[in-house]
């Protein structure tokens, strides 16, 4: 971490950066987080060639990545970002070519409060597009905090007895609260949207995760966030999703992915242990292990260190693979998975 | 115009003939009601009415304003869709002339587009109002109809990579819509640029899409040696033209057998027809494949079995090759009803399912709720009503299509070739534009 010192020493942090943007804005996705973090660091770096500032944001990015525990969300962010800059410095056209590096430049930082607008507006086109997967007199189920599954659901709830509102009732999966450990004060994520589809007058059965099968046969159709979505129309999202994907295709139900494209990201995993992130879920221990880990525990309580903050017990993630979604509704349309791969070559290449 | 029909049972063939001599307005309402009365059935058949009317409607309106083009085509289609939804081919030929409008619009946008900024305050179109009659008629005709679709035209350039829509500069996604409305018109007026006539390369581009549909069976058949091999044994389904001329052009070089299910209630005495040669007293195919040899008389053996038989010789079949209706986004089809039942057989003995189909029938419509797609039809051909004891007792329903999931499709062979059925949505989007999509 010999460059996390470093950079932390300069007057602007990304990390912390990062995630102040995260904690204030609840709304703000990691990827849309991350673009924010990078304008911000341009702001606070005067840089005037082109490579210098490709340069400081590589640097910053990789930084960031590496501590974040989950960077698969921001990557998507931080690469969007970068391919832009480099796209539109090579394109001759409005804003290229390479001579006006500086309107590119004045350009994004003067504009950030407006890519935050557009990325929640990207999320009112998808409810626009999804709302016709929501049929009346039908059953959706859903799970995890995703904010583009609750707008989606509330868009199609409509207003309360208006003659756009279809009429259909909602199964919520929830997982136990994240710091399951100090107790039930934590709510479980997503109670805040099963409490605004109630308030629409829209049923709403809150399920554990266990029950998921048991459930599915009431349901007609499962719609499900994403964290990130990967090159082979695969998704990476929450823990849970996964084991969703499967029971409904062994049940025959539709399995609808909702993301924005700009958590699109460049990554092609061949299973769910091929993610490039430490996730100590399956943890073998023997007797003689946790004895060990007790006693460590004890010794770190003894002297509290800084670090206090287990980034395994919550966001921990599954890979849920492009066979088992039906199809995925973004800002750019309804795509099969297939056609994801595409717009990320449209990108990069 | 029953005047001008005269003898004719109403029809495509009557439709076209009509077509040229009643005035515009006339042929639309005329097509309307063909459609929904079911008098125009067949996928090709509907098409083929579409891009005539929509020639038609082009060449009426006196303008070379794109806009004005989108307009009249988006209220022209509306109304077509709006007869017979079921009917996607009919929504596929308005997308794809709009698409050709908005194409030659930013193609000609793109040369004037820097000469127009002088002028670009729009000036009252005094010449349109007089030689553009049909559209003041058509506009008083159904008023309520035009104020209703007359709002703002959706941006007409999408961003060139739609992932860098969040980042993108506001001023590439502002100035471009704006400028058509203001630029064509005064454009137009300077009278610059020769050869900038959006009406004529529109029409140009409509009478391509006719061609396309009157050559597409030929074009898919041409792929028909890569598929059937000497000595295999081919299941088929309903008496698709498509199908029989695949089949056909195979026969021609190789000896295979056919497996013809005749596909009861609806479309048997068609299939019969179809596998015995004799002439199949259809009024709607008016080209020559009335005069088509059946593929007995090219020595292939076709054996014509009822549709329950089909699970039983399935485990005999090489490849099972099918006609459909219409093709869908994911990949699924709409096809007559039996299909799914023959997919599925398919797919339990692991043999390979063909679908053959022309981009025409690929609709970019998303299928939200297959039940909506499937069409029922006239229930006395299950039971006749000379049994009225019996209709009087049981609810007798008679669906006309089927819904086949993509899963169940292994290849779709177009007139562009043979696809997967997940690369369906690139030739989607090549073929549609994206704000066309909800017209």
């Amino acid at each position: 971490m010999a460059a996390a010192t470093s950079t932390s020493a300069k007057p602007f942090d990304i990390v912390a950066t990062y995630n102040e943007l995260l904690r204030s804005d609840p709304d703000l996705t990691m990827p849309i987080a991350a673009i924010e973090a990078l304008v911000l660091l341009l702001t606070h770096s005067p840089s005037s060639t082109i490579s210098e500032t490709l340069d400081l944001l590589e640097k910053s990015t990789a930084h960031l990545k590496q501590s974040i525990p989950n960077p698969i969300g921001l990557s998507a962010g931080t690469d969007l970002f970068q391919r832009y800059l480099i796209t539109t410095l090579q394109r001759p056209g409005q804003l290229g070519p390479a001579g006006d590096f500086n309107a590119i430049r004045a350009h994004l930082l003067s504009n950030g409060r407006l890519f935050i607008r557009r990325a929640k507006e990207s999320r009112d086109k998808i409810a626009a597009f999804g709302r016709g997967f929501v049929r009346d007199g039908s059953t959706v189920l859903t799970n995890g905090g995703s904010r583009v599954v609750a707008s989606l659901l509330q868009q199609a709830a409509g207003e309360k007895g208006g003659p756009s509102a279809v009429r259909f009732r909602v199964i919520y999966v929830l997982s136990p609260a994240k710091g399951d450990v100090e107790g039930s004060s934590a709510e479980p994520e997503g109670m805040e949207t099963v409490r605004a589809l109630r308030e629409k007058g829209v049923p709403v059965a809150t399920i554990p995760e266990s029950a998921v099968a048991y459930s599915l046969g009431k349901a007609d159709v499962v719609i499900v966030g994403a964290e990130g979505v990967v090159e082979n129309g695969g998704i990476v999202s929450r823990m849970g999703t996964y084991q969703i994907g499967l029971l409904a295709k062994a049940m025959g139900k539709p399995f609808y992915v909702v993301a924005e494209s700009h958590k699109f990201v460049r990554l092609y995993p061949l299973g769910q242990y091929d993610l490039p992130i430490e996730q100590r879920v399956i943890d073998f221990k023997t007797e003689e292990d946790v004895a060990d880990e007790a006693t460590q525990q004890q010794q770190q309580q003894a002297q509290p260190t800084p670090n206090v903050k287990s980034p395994d017990s919550s966001d921990v993630v599954d890979y849920t693979p492009p066979h088992l979604i039906s199809a995925l509704i973004t800002d750019s349309g309804v795509l099969t998975p297939s056609a994801v791969s595409e717009e990320l070559i449209k990108i990069w290449f | 115009m029953p005047a001008t029909s005269g003898p004719l049972t109403p029809g495509l063939a009557s439709f076209l003939k009509t077509l040229r001599t009643n005035p515009i307005d006339t042929s639309i309402d005329n097509l309307i009601s063909l459609l929904k009365r079911r008098q125009i059935r067949h996928s090709r058949s509907c098409a083929t009415a579409t891009a005539y009317l929509l020639r038609g409607v082009i060449s009426a309106s006196r303008t070379n304003d794109a806009n004005k083009l989108i307009e009249r085509v988006q209220n022209v289609g509306r109304r077509l869709m709006a007869a017979q939804p079921r009917e996607m081919v009919v929504g596929n030929i308005v997308r794809r002339v709009l698409g050709l409008i908005r194409d030659e619009a930013e193609d000609d946008r793109e040369g004037d587009f820097n000469l127009s900024e002088a002028g670009s305050e729009s000036q009252p179109q005094t010449p349109r109002g007089l030689d553009d009659p049909t559209d003041v008629l058509s506009a008083r005709h159904d008023g309520s109809d035009r104020g209703a679709s007359r709002q703002p035209l959706p941006a007409l350039t999408a961003a060139p990579i739609s992932m860098f829509s969040l980042l993108s500069h506001p001023d590439t996604e502002n100035s471009l819509p704006g400028t058509p409305v203001s630029a064509s018109p005064s454009g137009r007026l300077l009278g610059h640029a020769p050869g900038k006539d959006i009406r004529a390369e529109v029409l140009d581009g409509i009478s391509e899409i006719i061609d396309e549909l009157t050559q597409v069976d030929d074009q898919i058949a041409a792929y028909a040696l890569d598929h059937i091999h000497s000595n295999e044994i081919i299941l088929t389904h309903t008496s698709s033209t498509t199908v029989q001329k695949f089949l056909l052009k195979a026969a021609a070089k190789r000896k295979f057998t056919v497996i013809h299910a005749e596909a009861f209630p609806n479309n048997h005495e068609a299939t019969h027809a179809t596998v015995s040669g004799a002439n199949p007293h259809d009024d709607e195919l008016l080209s020559t494949e009335s005069f088509q040899k059946p593929l007995i008389a090219l020595g292939i053996t076709v054996i014509l079995i009822p549709d329950s038989a089909v699970f039983a010789l399935m485990s005999r079949v090489n490849k099972v090759i099918l006609g459909t209706h219409s093709v869908l986004a994911n990949g699924g089809l709409v096809a007559s009803a039996g299909t799914r039942v023959i997919a599925r057989a398919a797919k339990v003995h692991q043999t390979p399912v063909v679908v053959v189909s022309g981009v025409y029938k690929l609709s970019p419509v998303y299928p939200f709720d297959f039940d909506s797609l499937i069409e029922y039809g006239d229930a006395s051909k299950v039971i006749s009503y000379e049994d009225g004891d019996l209709v009087d007792q049981i609810d007798v329903q008679n669906p006309l299509y089927d819904y086949v999931p993509a899963e169940l499709i292994d290849l779709y062979i177009t007139n562009l070739g043979g696809h997967a059925p997940s690369y369906l949505y690139r030739i989607v989007s090549d073929h549609y534009r994206k704000e066309d999509i909800s017209v």
